[in-house]
């Protein structure tokens, strides 16, 4: 297998670190080029060249190959530059601060995403109430700061924790319904969550939670500029690396368990669950497990959001969130954690960037989806098969 | 006298006003291979799905090396040794062949949620050992299966589907394995080369029994110590190939009219 890849390879006697340097600073500057993009006709070119590249890896799928090998076989590399790459990123942004507050609302999501990639990619389980564990993420936090004065970083794991504790509720009904009805029952908490958090007094009710104090670490405050070297980055770019640090973690999680008997378990229920059962799987106990993957990770997001925004309602986390992180997931491409954070990355900047549609800007968006979808069916970046002792 | 590996007793299920199978007893020995045949809707894959906790029982019980296992749940009765095949085969289609073989590990591997997140290197180590062993396993059933273990188990043609699921029982090392017609999709070679597998692995693992539905005469004549027979979820007799045959009940109900009359 892996010869035949280096064969097709060094037919175009490119190394591994020449190619993962090149995609990754590529891949950089077309972010960057699309976040600091004003101008419509300059997005729509943009798209345009990502559907390119795209159009090219479906009719060229070797390209694609050749690229995860090079990732493979230079994969300490590929680490050491992505992150190198993430660190001095705001420092190319200028201090556009608008551009810095789309990334860390895209990394958020990433995270989202990957939290629900537990469930919808990786056991084929279908939770429209994403959205609903990362308000109670976020409304925990917020109000274990504003109430109690827990610091941020005593919120993160309680709301955690908190969340899990719903995920896992949430998880039971698993056991006796599946796919459309589980569906529902989903949808069903999440609009139960969200009618509470806007009807109980002590979250605030439709107004939410205000004045959320500003996290600090080692007594820099989270709302003051970074001063480095000279250089001065806006105060988002601390939440920005707070965010970066989140989905550095979750990508880790996401890693281990694919690559353990526990992602492989998850696998197996989503092809087949009455084999899997069969293999000894207790699918049960591995549904109501994704459940509570997803809520702590979607938890954590939820509580670096209401620290950066300091103001949270009900609105924040409707049925409509979670609906957009499920299509996030779908469209990058279920089980591929790459997959999943472009697709995060791209429906929440999309957005964003067609405003001067105005009302027809969803119109637009959607448009956008369905032709990637078109072009490829199984999403951006469709699962791969694993390997094992060393293979790719 | 040593415990039976399996023992049904008065084993039935009802689904509304059928009767599916009816008060059923059973004995097999551990190093045996026992056969069931039957005519179609006998109740014989029912039969499967009651052993291996798929259905609960309306009656009776199921004991494992005299351990009872009734209306367990059929990840804990698989963990307890007892692994299966399908009738129209059911492999995680999706998944590479390889992949499929170890998740027939699951139930004898321990990683769990944090060991996975914490101690990511000895999930890795578990992991990568399954691997190994599975690549053996798959060696041992077909090279054509092992040279393609990384690709998705969806693309395989019939007789390897077969294979493969009986590569994943394998991988469980159970006690006893239940086979519902193996050899369907098999061509007369693929059948010789399937009986020569189900011999060889119980030479290579002492003590591991089968439990085979199977249609193909050849196979029910040649491989089995004792052959079962259920008709209309009732067991109608048992014994050798040889005695079974001659039975008229047998020759009516499973081998058909014209056979009884040119008897
Ligand atoms: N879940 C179920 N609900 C209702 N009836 C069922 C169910 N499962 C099996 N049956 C019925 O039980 C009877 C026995 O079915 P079973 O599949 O065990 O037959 P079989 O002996 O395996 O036949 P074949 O040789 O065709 O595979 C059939 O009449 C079938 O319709
Ligand atoms: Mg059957």
């Amino acid at each position: 297998m892996s010869t035949t890849l280096t064969n097709i390879h060094s037919r175009t006697t490119l190394p591994a670190s020449l190619i993962v340097a090149a995609t990754e600073i590529g891949g950089a500057i077309l972010l960057g080029a699309f976040l600091l993009a004003e101008s419509t006709p300059l997005v729509v070119a943009l798209l345009a060249v990502m559907g390119a590249l795209f159009a090219a890896m479906q009719y060229r799928p070797q390209i694609e190959e050749v690229i995860v090998a090079a990732f493979h076989d230079a994969r300490g590399l590929a680490t050491a530059l992505a992150v190198a790459i993430v660190l001095i990123y705001p420092f190319f942004l200028g201090g556009n601060t608008y551009a810095l507050h789309l990334l860390i609302v895209s990394l958020l999501y990433s995270v989202l995403a990957l939290a629900l990639n537990f469930q919808l990619g990786s056991a084929n389980i279908p939770n429209f109430a994403t959205g609903a564990t990362y308000g109670i993420g976020a409304y925990t936090s917020a109000l274990l700061a504003i109430h109690l004065g827990w610091s941020f970083w005593a919120t993160l794991p309680a709301a955690a924790i908190v969340a899990t504790v719903f995920g896992f509720l949430l998880g039971i009904p698993s056991m006796r319904t599946r796919d459309s009805y589980l569906a529902l029952v989903t949808i069903a908490f999440g609009i139960v969550i969200h009618q509470m958090l806007n009807n109980l007094s002590w979250t605030g009710g439709p107004n939410g939670l205000v004045g959320i104090p500003a996290p600090s670490l080692l007594g820099h405050s989270f709302m003051r500029p970074i001063e480095l070297f000279g250089f001065r980055l806006p105060s988002q770019a601390n939440f920005y690396y707070l965010s970066a640090a989140l989905l550095g973690l979750a990508i880790l999680s996401a890693k281990r368990l694919h690559e353990s008997r526990v992602g492989l378990a998850w696998n197996a229920i989503r092809a087949d669950e009455l084999a899997a059962k069969c293999q000894g799987i207790n699918v049960v106990w591995y549904k109501i497990l994704a459940f509570g993957v997803d809520a702590f990770l979607a938890a954590f997001a939820g509580t670096i959001y209401a620290f950066y925004i300091s103001y949270i309602s009900p609105d924040n986390f409707t049925f409509l969130v979670s609906v957009t992180i499920m299509t996030m997931v779908i469209v990058g491409g279920m089980d591929n954690t790459l997959g999943v954070i472009l697709g995060a990355f791209l429906l929440t900047m999309l957005p964003e960037k067609l405003r001067v549609f105005s009302d027809y800007r969803l119109l637009f968006v959607s448009v956008v989806v369905i032709l990637f979808l078109i072009l490829r069916p199984k999403g951006l970046f469709p699962q791969r098969q694993r390997h094992y002792g060393g293979q790719r | 006298m040593t415990t039976p590996l399996l023992k049904l007793s008065g084993l039935g299920i009802r689904f509304g006003g059928l009767v599916a199978l009816d008060a059923v007893d059973l004995t097999v020995a551990p190093s045996t291979i026992t056969c069931i045949i039957g005519p179609n809707g006998a109740g014989k894959s029912t039969l499967f799905n009651l052993i291996t906790g798929i259905y609960r029982p309306t009656s009776g019980t199921v004991a494992l090396q005299g351990d009872p296992i009734t209306g367990l749940p059929a990840h804990r009765i698989a963990a307890r040794g007892i692994a299966r095949t399908f009738q129209s085969s059911r492999l995680f289609e999706d998944l590479s062949i390889l992949d499929n073989v170890i998740i027939g590990m699951h139930g004898r591997t321990r990683t769990d949620v944090l060991t996975a997140l914490l101690r990511p290197a000895k999930s890795r180590r578990e992991l990568e050992a399954c691997a190994a062993e599975a690549e053996t396993i798959l060696r041992g059933i077909s090279d054509e299966l092992f040279a393609r273990r990384y690709q998705p188990a969806g693309i395989l043609p019939q007789a390897d589907r077969r294979r493969l699921e009986i590569a994943r029982a394998l991988a469980s090392h159970p006690k006893l394995i239940l086979l519902d017609e193996p050899s369907s999709g098999m061509d007369d070679r693929d059948t010789a080369a399937l009986m020569a597998d189900i011999r060889r692995v119980m030479a290579d693992n002492p003590g591991l029994s089968f439990l085979i539905i199977e249609h193909d005469m050849r196979l029910v004549a040649e491989l089995p110590d004792n052959v079962v027979v259920i008709d209309y979820g009732k067991k109608i007799a048992e014994g050798d190939f040889a005695t079974v045959r001659q039975l008229p009940r047998v020759q009516q109900a499973y081998l058909g009219q014209k056979a009884v009359e040119h008897a």
